[in-house]
């Protein structure tokens, strides 16, 4: 093409063709998709035992009675401390996935260090109907009911009563009332329409919601008709927290009717759950 | 919601609110306690103290902080900002000697520390301190004071109060037990604030820093050992008042 200073322009076609290369880019594309699938899906890896009776049982499924599911560092303190902390509980599992933010291991079969985010099974010993689930990691919102459907996928329904502990910043929390220091932390409880029975909190007032993995779990329950309650605790600490685990201890009432519990536990034992960054931290005197 | 309200601290919210220095007095919450005590004839400021990691050489952490001969203070909340504070407060009393030959008055001090704060509430661009104060000290004609200054720059007199973590909880143990007539006695003023600390303060005495100054005279940090005199001494009262309540 000539222009008026008289140089000469090489003009590129803008005329489409049908050509082979689209067909390439699609399944280049397809290809990317189907890695990133498989890359994004979640694997529950059970230890050798629960495997077996998962074969063992014609449907894939393991009897449970009673599945708590921890969400958060200050809801798996809770637990490790005031129920995992005797010896009659078994690791039987764990879940693997990668996401964003959580970049599991990258070989399934390692399970993660303890201290790690992550989410662990425990099984009790002398009930093995009771399963416990400690979900410290991230997981993404894609992957939030692959992990639902396959996790309880994996129980059978009949039976089955799931309870959900779960953390999230007081922030969060919407009230026209002004909230006094001294009110926080508190708990807020949920449950399935299935779920008969009292909680032992007030129950979540309008219009907060419940989000990510305590929120897909509770959906999935209501949807199969599963009891499940659901206790939110809200606190204004970030990291874990002695004060905020004890938050939870109305959860243990219900728990004590399914397995033998320590009777009372010394702070010390509390604090050692709880990470000091008192210490480390110099922001406020 | 508030969310649209709190970008910038110049900007009223619809119901009159400015939630940067609201935000700002959650920041105070965050900080350990701190109480003050004005006597007759001393002015007491308890602070709990801190743990501090293992490497860290504990006496540059401090709460409690003197800004002349006659006054001194002690903060709850952020730590930088209070640096910032007591640094400007120190230039001003030593500026306010130079230029008036008196040392400053804590009605003075206190009042000039409020005013940086409220122009900090007032600027586009800052953010407020986040520390509440407690300021004590004596006058050059003897008499004692206490103030409180909190992030938007307002100040009080007050004869006891506390600030920080508990302050609520240690607030009501101050109007409970405050009396008139054991503000003459030096030692009824200590033991009141160690008191109140108590309440509050995990494993007792050794976590408590007191600094008390007595008409004309500086500020004295007391040691552990003085610190620990007094809570047993308290603890025996208390066995003796629960003694006496299980008789009657």
């Amino acid at each position: 093409m000539a222009t008026f200073f008289g140089e000469v322009l090489s003009v590129y076609s803008r005329a489409v063709e049908e050509d082979d290369d689209d067909l390439d880019d699609e399944n280049e594309d397809e290809r990317i998709h189907r890695e990133i699938e498989e890359k994004r899906e979640v694997h529950i890896v059970w230890c050798p035992e629960v495997a077996q009776s998962l074969e063992d049982s014609g449907s894939n499924t393991l009897q449970c009675s009673d599945l708590i599911i921890a969400v958060g560092t200050n809801a798996a303190g809770f637990l490790s401390a005031y129920v995992l902390n005797t010896e009659s509980w078994d690791a039987v599992g764990h879940v693997s996935l990668w996401n964003e933010r959580s970049r599991g291991s990258s070989r399934q079969s390692i399970a993660p260090l303890p201290g790690e985010p992550a989410c662990l099974f425990y099984r009790h010993r002398d009930n093995p109907a009771v399963l416990v689930c400690q979900s410290t990691c991230y997981i993404a919102e894609d992957q939030l009911f692959q992990w639902t459907e396959k996790v309880l996928g994996c129980l059978q329904k009949r039976g089955l009563s799931v309870m959900v502990l779960s953390d999230s910043p007081v922030a969060e929390y919407k009230t026209p009332d002004y909230l006094y220091g001294s009110a926080v932390p508190f708990l807020r409880s949920l449950k399935s329409s299935a779920s008969k029975g009292q909680a032992l909190c007030p129950a979540l007032e309008q219009p907060n919601i419940l989000t990510g993995l305590p929120a897909a779990v509770l959906s999935h329950c209501q949807v199969h008709q599963i009891p499940a309650v659901l206790y939110q605790c809200y606190t204004d600490v970030i990291s874990p927290d002695s004060i905020t685990m004890e938050t939870y201890k109305p959860a243990l009432l219900c728990l004590s009717k399914l397995v033998k519990l320590e009777p009372c536990l010394s702070a010390d034992v509390l604090r050692k759950f709880a990470i000091i960054t008192e210490a480390q931290s110099n922001l406020y005197t | 919601m508030a969310m649209s309200y709190d970008r910038a601290i110049t900007v009223f919210s619809p119901d009159g609110h400015l939630f940067q220095v609201e935000y700002a007095q959650e920041a105070v919450k965050k900080g350990s306690t701190a109480v003050g005590v004005r006597g007759k004839n001393v002015v007491v400021l308890g602070v709990e103290k801190k743990t501090v990691a293992k490497l860290q050489d504990d006496r540059t952490v401090r709460k409690i902080c003197a800004l002349d001969d006659n006054v001194f203070m002690a903060f709850a909340g952020l730590t930088a900002d209070a640096r910032i504070v007591v640094n400007r407060a120190r230039v001003e009393c030593q500026s306010h000697r130079l230029t008036v030959e008196d040392p400053v008055t804590v009605e003075y001090i206190t009042r000039f520390i409020s005013s940086i704060k409220q122009r900090y509430t007032q600027s586009s661009g800052r953010r407020p301190f986040g520390i509440s104060s407690l300021i004590v000290g004596f006058d050059f004609d003897g008499t004692p004071h206490l103030y409180q200054t909190d992030p938007s720059g307002t100040y009080h007199a007050w004869k006891a109060n506390a600030i920080g973590r508990s302050a609520k909880t240690v607030r009501e143990f101050l109007e409970k037990n405050y009396k008139e007539e054991h503000m003459e006695s030096d030692t009824d003023t200590i033991k009141l604030a160690i008191r109140a600390l108590l309440e509050v303060v995990q494993s007792g005495g050794k976590n408590i820093e007191l600094a008390i100054m007595k008409r004309d005279e500086s500020m004295k940090i007391l040691v552990q050992e003085e610190i620990e005199e007094y809570v047993t001494a308290i603890e025996k009262e208390k066995e003796e008042a629960e003694k006496q309540k299980k008789k009657t």
